[in-house]
């Protein structure tokens, strides 16, 4: 369907404001006003023509790549790669988006057209791309000491994994755009992203210092 | 790496088949294994199936009679633990205290997996399976080290576990090896060419449950814990028909009433600091938190096959460091437990930390061995290395606590409550001793256990179960300014007297195994592998794996000669260095 290019560009119009993922007092008009055409333009769309088997995931999965990048290579440096993020992360990304324990209006509006099955063919969909190279620097040998250092402390690899690959329902940080490493980090610590509690209480755990530098090397892994 | 461990595809039946074809043509120097025409459901093409010289006839199969003998096996090594006492004794002595310098590499194999290994490698006629990191399992010729299948578990997309995607190895029994996957499966396989014969679900990923730990095979019934602490879970114990994947019984490990006597001490007598009118308050508002309440069981149940008892520890409660939500002692975390055999009803349990809230909790498995009661008289024990650095020493017949040995490492601050801000106390939240298996050598009276020092502060911030993902109530943040070191440690059961102890420059988890040789042997996160002198902790020989010695070893003998075997792939827990070798040693 035509319909899906056309209307996922209108709807991801924001792309350089400076973070347009999170629920933000300050976020910007248009982007709100992109969400609320998105929720019409899905409840229309989506959903019918998901009911209907007429698309398929790759179909369906334009309205992703609209922000998150036709190639896998998002335009907006605050939003997440997907393409060849684990199926089991990405999923319950989606389930949370629905159930409101991950709050992007965005997001909720996308996933809360979609049904079980529909998120994890997405989250399969995506995780088989592969993983783009975002050309990001390596970090410095400062910001790689404080990011081991941090590690030991609050054992980041205990879970994301040798080289911070992920696996499962763990996501793959290695690589991950820097803003929004940065970004994440910071709103686990404020709880802003509510849906892994476990997550914020490490990043408590962590100091604030540190978010800078394990963002870099990170995202230049 | 880890993605090109996803990304290959398996192709046991031609390894199978090269093996047979290979063992075929050098003669009856390397017998491939008895081969049998493989069952439905997938049975090998008819040309594939040679039959190998049966040297000594068909001893592959693990009989119960098999299995109930296993300890005084000197040939096989058929029980993650050794036997179902567990006490990874080896009863062989060929490999001995004026002999062991002359250790060499048999053979090294090397896995498509690099990751965390904590396989107890299984031995059975001759022939070796091993696990991985991802829920793989390998059958190797243990002469050689030569693969003869290879099963990789096509893991679902939901895998929710802590500590790293570790598997701790297979059970045998009969014509089957069993295999607890990361997805929480149990899978049956055909041991001879490793097809799935069945697959039975365990419990629900997305709920936090998965599975690392080996099962153990008992009379017809495959039993299996959980993992799930950190998530929220409701523990269990369950078994499973061997035959074809049935449930028998489940055991929760959070009973429906689990708030308990309000104990104010631990086992030792040390005031928790638990504020009980707060926590009755609290009882009164929220009610029972037994859905949520954890109660991971993450390692082998020992056999008391006198008695038809199982006895097994429980680890932590959910969520481990906020204890603000889960008011009462939170039965049965952090327990000793026995249960019947048949029929999975509770018989006993000790708790040794009611209303845990630094996660030192209860996961090395439990040991079956007669200790002196405080009379001196001998009775059947049972005991328990803990994270608090502690042997646990107890009356196997109503779980009652005889003595705790001396502290193998040093405590401070115990038990000071967590705060937000983080609240100093040793042992750290590893340990002590972590799931590592302990050995013990009866004739000795001692018990070998390795142990971690590993500073830590203790932070309580409290949110709501956030429906199977991690809920840790806080953070355990390991202090980067302070020393961290481990130790090798001989306790005297019947006294609880340390009797010697080896530090070592790193944390230590794995295990270790003592042989009837006077030897004891264990690995380290640097990836030296060491034998010690099981009487007096002299260090007589060791071996720089390359790679992380963080699994229990084991040992058998083929064609009478003695190999001591054990999988050098470091750890995620503790970030020690990975690798994919498993490695066996034997005389040169």
């Amino acid at each position: 369907m035509s319909l899906v290019g056309r209307n996922s560009e209108a709807y991801c119009a924001a792309p350089r404001q400076p973070a347009h993922y999170g629920l933000r007092p300050n976020a910007p008009y248009v982007f709100v006003a992109a969400a609320r055409a998105a929720s019409v333009w899905l409840a229309f769309g989506l959903s019918s023509v998901v009911a209907a088997h007429a698309q398929t995931i790759a179909e369906k999965a334009q309205i992703c790549s609209a922000c998150h990048g036709d190639n896998g290579t998002p335009p907006d440096k605050a939003t997440p790669v997907i393409a060849g993020q684990h199926q089991g992360y990405l999923y319950l990304q989606l389930r949370d988006y629905k159930n409101g324990t991950r709050a992007n209006e965005v997001m909720a509006s996308i996933a809360g057209a979609l049904e079980r099955d529909e998120m994890m063919a997405l989250a399969e969909y995506f995780s088989k791309q592969p993983w783009p190279n975002l050309r990001q620097p390596p970090a410095g040998a400062e910001a790689t000491a404080s990011a081991r250092r941090a590690n030991a402390a609050i054992g980041c690899t205990g879970c994301h994994l040798g080289e911070y690959q992920g696996d499962g329902t763990q996501p793959r940080l290695a690589g991950q755009s820097r803003d929004y490493l940065a970004r994440t980090m910071q709103d686990f610590r404020t709880r802003a992203r509510a849906n892994n509690p476990g997550m914020s209480d490490l990043m408590r755990a962590a100091s604030e210092a540190d978010i800078a530098p394990m963002a870099d090397y990170l995202a230049g892994l | 790496m880890i993605p090109s461990a996803r990304t290959y595809s398996l192709a046991a039946a031609a390894v199978f088949a090269f093996a047979l074809s290979a063992s075929a043509q050098q003669g009856a120097k390397q017998p491939a294994p008895a081969v049998a025409p493989a069952p439905a459901p997938v049975a090998a093409p008819a040309q594939e199936v040679v039959k190998p010289p049966a040297k000594y006839g068909d001893m592959s199969t693990v009989t119960q009679d098999l299995l109930n003998r296993a300890g005084d096996d000197g040939n096989n090594f058929l029980l993650t633990n050794g036997d179902y006492d567990q006490h990874r004794f080896y009863p062989n002595r060929q490999i001995n205290r004026s002999n062991v310098t002359r250790l060499r590499p048999a053979w090294i194999f090397q896995t498509e997996v690099r990751e965390s290994m904590e396989t107890s490698p299984i031995v059975v006629n001759g022939i070796m399976y091993v696990t991985t990191s991802f829920s793989h399992v390998y059958a190797l010729d243990a002469r050689t080290g030569q693969e003869l299948w290879h099963y990789k578990h096509k893991l679902g997309p939901i895998t929710t576990y802590c500590c790293g995607p570790n598997n701790r190895g297979v059970a045998a029994y009969e014509d089957k090896v069993y295999l607890a996957t990361l997805d929480s499966k149990l899978v049956a396989l055909n041991a001879k060419t490793g097809a799935v014969v069945w697959q039975s679900d365990i419990a629900d990923p997305e709920l936090g449950y998965s599975e690392t730990m080996a099962p153990t095979a008992v009379k017809g019934k495959i039993l299996v814990g959980t993992n799930g602490g950190e998530y929220g879970i409701r523990g269990f114990v369950k078994a499973f028909d061997a035959k074809d994947g049935k449930l028998l019984w489940t055991f929760n490990t959070i009973p429906d009433n689990s708030v308990g006597t309000w104990a104010e001490k631990d086992a030792t007598g040390r005031d928790m600091h638990r504020d009980i009118a707060a926590e009755k308050a609290q009882l009164a508002k929220i009610g029972d938190p037994y859905k949520t309440l954890g109660g991971g069981v993450w390692q082998n149940p020992a056999v008391d096959l006198a008695t038809n008892r199982i006895y097994f520890v429980v680890g932590n409660p959910s969520p481990d460091l906020d204890g603000s939500l889960r008011p009462g002692d939170n039965l049965y975390t952090n327990s000793l437990v026995s249960v019947d055999l048949d029929t999975g009803n509770y018989v006993c349990h000790f708790q040794y930390i009611a209303h845990d809230v630094w996660d030192l909790d209860a996961v090395s498995p439990a040991v079956l061995v007669d200790v002196k009661d405080k009379d001196g008289k001998v009775v059947p024990g049972v005991i328990h290395a803990g994270k608090t650095g502690h042997v646990y020493v107890h009356n196997r017949s109503d779980c009652s606590l005889i003595r705790f040995s001396e502290a193998m490492v040093p405590q401070e601050n115990m038990w000071v409550l967590p705060t937000k801000d983080g609240a100093r106390m040793l042992p750290g939240a590893n340990g002590g001793v972590e799931w590592s298996p302990m050995a013990t050598d009866p004739r000795f009276g001692l018990t070998y256990a390795i142990n971690l020092h590993q500073p830590m502060t203790y932070h309580v911030d409290s949110t709501p179960y956030p429906q199977g993902k991690l809920w840790l109530g806080g953070a355990f943040k390991v202090i980067p300014t302070e020393e961290q070191w481990g130790n090798v440690t001989a306790v005297d059961y019947n006294t609880g007297k340390i009797r010697w102890q080896v530090k070592t420059p790193q944390p230590m988890i794995g295990g270790i195994l003592a042989t009837a040789g006077g030897l004891v042997f264990t690995g380290e996160g640097n990836g030296w592998f060491k034998a010690y002198d099981s009487g007096t902790g002299a260090i007589l020989w060791s071996f720089q794996a390359g790679a992380g010695v963080n699994a229990p070893p084991s040992s058998y003998t083929v064609d009478g000669k003695q190999y001591i075997v054990v999988a050098a792939g470091g750890n995620v827990q503790l970030d020690y260095k990975r690798g994919n070798a498993i490695i066996a040693f034997t005389l040169d």
